[in-house]
């Protein structure tokens, strides 16, 4: 139960820093605060146990039928993953707190910093496959809303498209590799991989799942050929990028590639595909750095050189590579995160992170300096620090393997790669820190203790890591490798600052020398170099999606070009091809079913039908009459309805009638009220058959299915079943919010985000194009200057209370008569709409109090919380209860909890149509101010002559 | 069912259906727009009122229940009918304006009120009552 | 005597909506058609309410009370837009 908390905890709390927001900055800081403390304790009162060797497990059916539970399991790799997790996280809520201004919304950042954190435990601590899976797009979804965050920067929403691009597609590739995986081992849950590693490692779907595992993993640590993404996601603010991008998220793919470790690793295709991808990014991420001039691009690069050093480590698939890779995620953790905010301090106090145009920060940034110096030494990897561990102890594993044959091949890239570490940290501290001021030095100030703290206490911890290696670092270290070995027998640690003068402390030494005189003579060599580094991913990348995007329009446009008749004459003949195509082997054959007799009533009906759909033909061109005859095409069908015994269809039928015409007339007013005639004859004949053969395919169809018998159990189970189960007699009503109750919701949803576009969508038509099309609007007919005649208010005043009640009565019987939520909901909406009509739209708004966003939300909760109310008490999602009262005056009452499902849709309904009404008035009422003050405008220039 | 009664609800139902009727024939067969919108407002609406006191007492012999539906929708009916004709004319008189000019001038911008379209484009309510 | 009468009002009223129907298609004014339809809905309410006396039930009650209110609502909306051109202002 704990360790549900603990990931339950972020993402409730998520949910705090937007409403304190208007309680101030600090309580929202607090409270987000708070909930990483209290997940942190929690976790930490698991260590005890977890040191000593055993692990926690807890599971919970989500969904058996694909084998995914959600099931959590924290062992020692869990445990220092997620205790980084919400460790850094807490310094950098107090970070952030002191690094965004005042104006900067602080509540959504830390809602989404939140769900990043909760969803990064969740991977952390996860025992299936699948729900890790969920998790994985989760940071990938909150690491985007976070690099996003200053969406009024273009690089922010560039790089945030990118990230999701990037790492979302990876995580198709993974969630391929998981499937695989789940099924050559015939489980889903992670512990029990590790027992069926050899008939894993045999089968011959094997290399398959591993790439596609490979890939996810890459694109999320940022690997070659997938690294382009990091630099550009340096866009986000400094909290976000030493949070995210270099101490956990971007870790993800290593954790996950440290989980498979003891199933996957072993094997050929585990090293070739590992370790080499690991070195080469180790490499590349180490030479381009050295030649980035924004600070934050510079460790974006050496971020991305340590994840590969990490992921080389893994691949070599020997026991001392685990080790060091545990030891390194440590590490990294701490001197990265410091060095990431330490760059935030110089951004925050300079306003600048140019390499060129900052220097000699030392004097008013000297505890920030300090913090910089010993960061940068971890990073080169000079003792005494953390760094210098683990790079010893990735030498002495490197050194160990051979890779195609050439048994110092790897050991040479490290080598390499490790000499350019120590001159881009050289670099970095050289150009920030010493020398002559630079030219952005005006706003130079010294920063406040919430943003020094943060830093300071990583890049201690750093430093404590390396000198006080065996009491602090081992401990952590042992329970992290025995739990990621799996089979608890690990072999003991013993950290030492110095084992003797051995091959990787001479390399080392050898790299600190050559890191030295490479950036001794740095702008030398630059200015030879520059032209050749003229390729980046992130170029490709670009070039690639213009492509994608242009090869794309060409296609819509040739298919879709605007006019409705085209798209609609590709729809109808795929449709018809299609059809066609499977039915013409064995052909269509009338059933025999009874039919009934026609009697004169239906005959007319059908004449009065066909005659208006030819008038909505003929008269097409004219909008006005052409949506008349469409009402009237409407009216009929709800006649025809009422003839088949379907009273519920024949109100929701005519409600949404008078809605759609509601809406049409709105937009009508803005759009010329004549259609020009541009189709040929040849095109009307043409398109005359194409409808002609449509109409007489769905004729055939219709009779067929109208002529067979159709499967009568599911009709006879719901008419049987519908007042003993349902506990209502209108079946129909009982099919919508008991049988398939779960469809409405979805449906009352989509209604609800439908209405909620709209709106956003006025809402950017107020400003723009559009605004200026409606600021110039004149009107194309002529108009009445009487707006609101007197005899219509009067009567439509008193209609109200008569609508409204209609309205309560529908719903309340909905659930044994016709009626319903839904016709309620309209019938309600139509009563307010005609207040809008008749007096004004200043009016009526001023006078009806209902607030339509909150009315949509309160019924979709009012929905779900039926639903979770049935959860609660041990049945599935959405069961309904139904009594039988007896009350002294009313009589006897029947009575479901499905009306209170039903007023949640009554409420979401009058909302959402509400909203979408009364915001389309809007564009008429910005059109009708604008004219005015044109008018008055005229008037005062002919006054003023 | 007793005759009597049976013979009133009848007698209302043809009522009924002669004045529905009545009102439909005089939509097609008068001459013009005008004429035209006093029949089916009318006599469509008498005839509908009349088939509904037929159901509200042959329901009341069958179930017993005075039945407060259908009386509403008579009340309705007999309220919303002539609102919606003048509705209707005002919409005819402000899209066909000939026969404005025939009336005597008045010293108001906006002339008599029936013929709105008559009024200068930049006039306000002033012709029209207020609310 | 009423199992008599009811075929005699169908056929009335049908032949009321057929005749709003050739109202709809020729009338030579908006202002006609939007009568025609409007007329058409009064009958659709008569024509209901004849169907559930024939029928012995007053399940279709509350659609003739929706129709009428829905009917003058659409009727309305289109003569607002004749004469106005917005309808909620």
């Amino acid at each position: 139960m704990r360790l549900m908390l603990i990931i339950a905890i972020p993402f409730f709390g998520a949910l705090l820093p937007m409403l304190l927001a208007r309680a101030g900055r600090r309580a929202c800081a607090i409270a987000t605060g708070l909930s990483t403390l209290m997940a942190l304790v929690l976790l930490l009162s698991h260590a005890p146990v977890i040191s000593a060797g055993q692990a926690f497990a807890v599971s919970h059916q989500w969904v058996p039928q694909v084998g995914m539970d959600l099931a959590l399991r924290l062992d020692g790799l869990g445990l220092l993953m997620a205790g980084l997790i919400l460790g850094i996280g807490l310094l950098i809520v107090i970070y952030a707190y002191h690094y965004l201004g005042k104006d900067e919304s602080l509540g959504a950042f830390f809602t989404y910093l939140l769900l990043f954190q909760g969803s990064m435990v969740g991977i952390a601590l996860a025992d299936n496959l699948l729900s890790l899976l969920v998790f994985w797009e989760g940071t990938s979804l909150a690491s985007f809303l976070l690099i996003g965050f200053w969406r009024h920067l273009t690089e922010g929403r560039q790089g945030a498209r990118m990230a999701l691009i990037v790492t979302g597609g990876g995580g198709l590739a993974l969630i391929a590799g998981m499937l695989l995986l789940g099924d050559i081992a015939g489980t889903m849950t992670i512990s029990e991989l590790t027992a069926r590693r050899e008939a894993i490692q045999q089968s011959s779907r094997y290399p398959l799942a591993l790439l596609l595992i490979a890939v996810g993993c890459f694109t999320k640590s940022a690997q070659f050929p997938f690294h382009f993404w990091l630099p550009q996601a340096m866009a986000a603010p400094t909290p976000v990028s030493a949070y995210l991008h270099s101490a956990t998220m971007v870790k993800a793919g290593v954790f996950l590639l440290a989980r498979l470790w003891p199933v996957l690793s072993g094997t050929e295709w585990w090293f070739y595909t590992i370790a080499s991808m690991g070195a080469v990014t180790f490499l590349l991420g180490s030479v381009v750095a050295l030649f980035k001039d924004d600070l934050k691009a510079l460790l974006a690069y050496s971020t991305i050189s340590h994840l590969g050093l990490m992921t080389m480590l893994l691949g070599l698939g020997t026991e001392a590579g685990l080790i060091a890779t545990l030891l390194h995620l440590l590490n990294h953790a701490a001197f990265k995160g410091a060095l990431f905010l330490t760059v935030g301090i110089i951004d925050h106090e300079t306003g600048s992170r140019d390499l060129r145009n900052l220097g000699g920060l030392w004097r008013i940034l000297p505890i920030t300096g300090a913090i910089a110096l010993l960061g940068l030494a971890a990073n080169a990897g000079l003792p005494p620090l953390g760094g210098f561990l683990s790079k010893e102890m990735m030498l002495e594993a490197v050194s160990q393997v051979s890779w195609w044959g050439q048994p110092h091949l790897l050991t040479a890239i490290a080598a390499i790669a490790g000499t350019f570490a120590v001159a881009y940290s050289a670099r970095f501290f050289a150009g920030a820190f010493l020398g002559e001021p630079g030219a952005d030095l005006e706003t130079a100030h010294g920063p406040s203790w919430g943003l020094v703290g943060p830093a300071a206490l990583l890049v201690v911890s750093a430093l404590a890591f390396g000198v006080f290696a065996q009491p602090l670092a081992e401990p952590i270290l042992q329970t992290a490798v025995r739990g990621a070995m799996g089979n608890g027998d690990a072999p003991t640690i013993h950290l030492k600052l110095w084992h003797g003068v051995n091959l990787p402390l001479i390399l080392s030494g050898v790299a600190i020398l050559g890191g030295g005189i490479l950036a001794g003579t740095f702008d030398g060599w630059r200015s030879l170099l520059k032209r050749r580094l003229a390729i980046e991913g992130q170029r490709v990348f670009r070039a690639c999606e213009w492509q994608l995007v242009s090869v794309s329009r060409h296609v819509t446009e040739r298919f879709h070009g605007g006019s409705l008749a085209n798209y609609l004459t590709w729809f109808l003949v795929g449709v018809l091809a299609l059809g066609g195509l499977s039915v013409w082997p064995s052909g269509l054959r009338s059933g025999d079913r009874q039919l009934l007799p026609i009697n004169v009533l239906a005959l007319l009906l059908i004449t009065c039908l066909a005659a208006a759909c030819l008038m909505t033909i003929l008269l097409h061109r004219r909008r006005l009459l052409s949506v008349l005859m469409a009402n009237v095409v409407g009216l009929i069908t709800s006649i025809g309805f009422i003839y088949f015994s379907a009273p519920d269809l024949a109100l929701t039928q005519i409600s949404v009638e008078v809605v759609t015409l509601i809406l049409i007339l709105l937009a009508l007013y803005f759009l010329p009220k004549e259609t020009v005639a541009e189709a040929s004859p040849i095109q009307r004949w043409r398109d005359a058959a194409l409808a002609g053969l449509c109409g007489a395919a769905m004729f055939a169809l219709t009779w067929v299915v109208l002529s067979s018998d159709g499967p009568t159990d599911l009709a006879n189970y719901l008419i049987e079943q519908s007042k003993p189960a349902g506990g209502g007699s209108n079946v129909v009503n009982v099919i919508l919010v008991d049988f398939r109750g779960f469809d409405t919701f979805n449906e009352i949803m989509v209604l609800a985000i439908s209405a909620l576009i709209i709106y956003a969508l006025l809402d950017g038509a107020m400003h723009g194009a559009a605004a200026d099309k409606l600021d110039h609007w004149e009107h194309d007919i002529p108009r009445s200057p009487e707006k609101h005649p007197a005899m219509f208010i009067s009567f439509t005043r008193a209609l109200l209370p008569l609508a409204l009640l209609v309205g309560v009565y529908m719903f309340l019987r909905g659930h044994n008569q016709p009626g319903g939520g839904f016709v309620a909901g309209l019938v309600v909406t139509i009563a307010l709409i005609v207040q809008y009509m008749v007096s004004g739209y200043q009016w009526a708004a001023e006078r009806i109090s209902i607030d339509y966003h909150s009315w949509i939300g309160w019924g979709i909760l009012l929905a779900a919380g039926t639903g979770v109310a049935s959860m609660i008490l041990g049945y599935p999602f959405l069961t309904n209860a139904h009594e039988h009262f007896d009350l002294p005056y009313l009589g006897s009452l029947d009575i479901s909890s499905a009306l209170v499902f039903d007023l949640g849709v009554l409420m979401t309904v009058v909302g959402a149509v509400m909203l979408a009404l009364a915001n389309l008035s809007r564009l008429g009422r910005r059109a009708e101010r604008a004219a005015q003050k044109a008018a008055e405008a005229a008037k005062l220039l002919d006054r003023g002559e | 069912m007793t005759p009597w009664v049976e013979f009133v609800v009848a007698a209302l139902i043809v009522i009924g259906t002669v004045f529905a009727l009545v009102g439909s024939i005089g939509l097609v067969k008068l001459p013009d727009v005008m004429t035209r919108l006093h029949s089916p407002t009318k006599a469509t609406t008498l005839g509908v009122g009349a088939l509904l006191v037929a159901s509200i007492i042959s329901f009341y012999h069958w179930k017993g229940k005075l039945a407060i539906n259908e009386l509403l929708i008579t009340l309705f009916l007999f309220l919303t009918a002539p609102v919606a004709a003048q509705f209707l004319a005002r919409a005819y008189l402000h899209l066909h304006c000939d026969s404005a000019g025939d009336l005597p001038a008045t010293n108001r911008p906006c002339q008599w009120s029936t013929f709105q379209c008559a009024c200068p484009p930049d006039a306000e309510d002033g012709s029209a009552a207020k609310p | 005597m009423i199992a008599i009468v009811i075929p005699i009002g169908f056929a009335g009223l049908s032949l009321a909506l057929l005749l709003n129907m050739i109202r709809l298609v020729r009338g030579p004014t908006a202002v006609d058609r939007i009568l025609a339809a409007d007329t058409m809905v009064i009958n659709t309410i008569a024509l209901i309410i004849l169907y559930g006396i024939s029928q012995k039930t007053t399940a279709y009650f509350e659609s003739a009370l929706l129709f009428a209110m829905f009917g003058f609502t659409s009727t309305v909306a289109y003569c607002r837009f004749l004469i106005r051109g917005d309808i909620i202002e």
